[in-house]
């Protein structure tokens, strides 16, 4: 079957604007990824083109080498890297076996481009999570780091 | 165009990748390499995704080759662009049969796409989508396999360098071992001849996937070659020159006493 199951697209925070035929769209982009425990999925600095959605599992954050939150079940990291080809900002490693969906920027990039709709409401989605992320100045447990 | 072809039917370097099409000439030029598939980049892709209709193909094209597999990535720019992407994409070996082929290309493509590997393209000047084929082969559990350069990669001399190790060659090619060093001359005199210290094998193990295996002391510092299976190598350099011209960076394996070739690419080191 081609692509993420949408209910566990729906689950994410960064979706939440979107109706289900536009998740649907973008879940058709999503390729499953598994990672072993104890596996370093994104490294803090370095370069990255992906971002992925948990779907069962526990990945813990560190940002300049400080524990930082734990991600889970319905969590996201990498965000960032769609959009901005910038460097990571934490290290995320798999602290149990961890099945993801990732999504690259190669594949992302394109649909937001030809849908303005979806890209806006994206768009208008971060900028919410930035205010909340600076309110909390990134501390609150739980909270998903932008990575 | 299918994205699953016979490797010696594989020949558009933009579709199937270096690896594929270089070892697809090979077989087409009647050197021995194992037979298997290739697959397109876009195929791989489709695979990856979860494309039922693709992973169809996939499993009944591939069918016959049955297990175990060696399972390796042919990147499709890798050795045309100035960069060498070796050593960036993955390579399964073991891949215990067909049935598992989806996963490990889904595993290859997603090695492509990994933060090493997109933090190399950058460093190289590439923030591009990556595209991948691969190479599906049966697997040989070879008792003796290595590298091969046509002239030597380092002096540049006139000499053919061959460094071998038991077992499979990822043990050369990793490092894990230093590994026998013999130079020839053109006409097969042995030049220099130094023996390694080779303290594990890299064999497959039932159930998929491979193990370093301690080697007993007797074999530490054997030749693990014998002067028929030097004067095989050296046919096969010149056989190699003679397809795809000089400077050549061979990757062989015996297993029975056969000799098979796994890999031959443009020597991209220092004083090529």
């Amino acid at each position: 079957m081609r692509g993420a199951p949408i209910d566990v697209l729906e689950r994410v925070p960064l979706f939440h604007d979107l109706d289900r035929d536009e998740i649907a769209q973008i879940a058709l982009l999503f390729k499953e990824r598994d990672f072993e425990a104890g596996e370093t999925i994104i490294q803090e600095g370095s370069g990255g083109a992906a971002f992925y959605v948990i779907e069962a599992g526990e990945a813990s954050v560190q940002i300049q080498g400080r524990p930082h939150s734990i991600l889970r079940q319905g969590d996201f990291f990498g965000e960032i890297a769609l959009i901005d080809e910038g460097p990571r900002m934490a290290t995320i490693t798999a602290s149990s076996r961890l099945d993801c969906w990732g999504l690259t920027y190669w594949d992302f990039r394109p649909l937001v481009e030809a849908n303005g709709v979806i890209g806006w409401k994206l768009l208008q989605r971060m900028a919410l999570m930035l205010r909340d992320a600076r309110a909390s100045n990134n501390t609150a447990a739980g909270a998903s780091p932008q990575t | 165009m299918s994205g699953v072809v016979a490797l010696e039917q594989a020949s558009d370097l933009a579709a199937f990748g270096a690896k594929a099409v270089s070892l697809g000439q090979a077989m087409r030029d009647g050197l021995p390499v194992p037979p298997g598939f290739a697959l397109s980049g876009g195929f791989v892709d489709a695979v990856a995704a979860g494309d039922d209709a693709a992973i169809a193909e996939l499993l009944r094209e591939v069918a016959p080759l049955a297990g175990p597999l060696a399972v390796r990535s042919s990147a499709i720019d890798e050795d045309g662009a100035a960069a060498s992407f070796a050593g960036q994409h993955q390579t399964l070996l073991n891949v215990p049969s067909v049935g598992e082929l989806a996963e490990a290309l889904r595993e290859i493509w997603w090695s492509a796409n990994s933060d090493a590997a997109i933090t190399y393209r950058k460093k190289v000047g590439l923030f591009s989508r990556p595209s991948v084929g691969v190479v599906v082969q049966k697997l040989l559990a070879p008792d003796t396999a290595g590298v091969l350069f046509t002239r030597n990669p380092i002096s540049g001399a006139d000499e053919r360098v061959i460094e071998a190790s038991w077992g499979l060659g990822e043990a050369v090619v990793a490092g894990l071992v230093i590994p026998d060093h013999i130079c020839l001359s053109r006409q097969g005199q042995v030049l220099e001849r130094q023996a390694g210290y080779k303290t594990v094998a890299i064999r497959p193990v039932a159930g998929g996937g491979t193990v370093e295996e301690e080697l007993p002391a007797e074999l530490v510092e054997r030749f693990c070659l014998d002067e028929s299976q030097l004067e095989a190598l050296n046919r096969l350099a010149g056989r190699c020159e003679e397809v795809f011209g000089p400077g050549r960076d061979l990757e062989w394996a015996f297993e029975r006493g056969t000799l098979h070739l796994l890999q031959c690419r443009a020597i991209t080191t220092a004083g090529s």
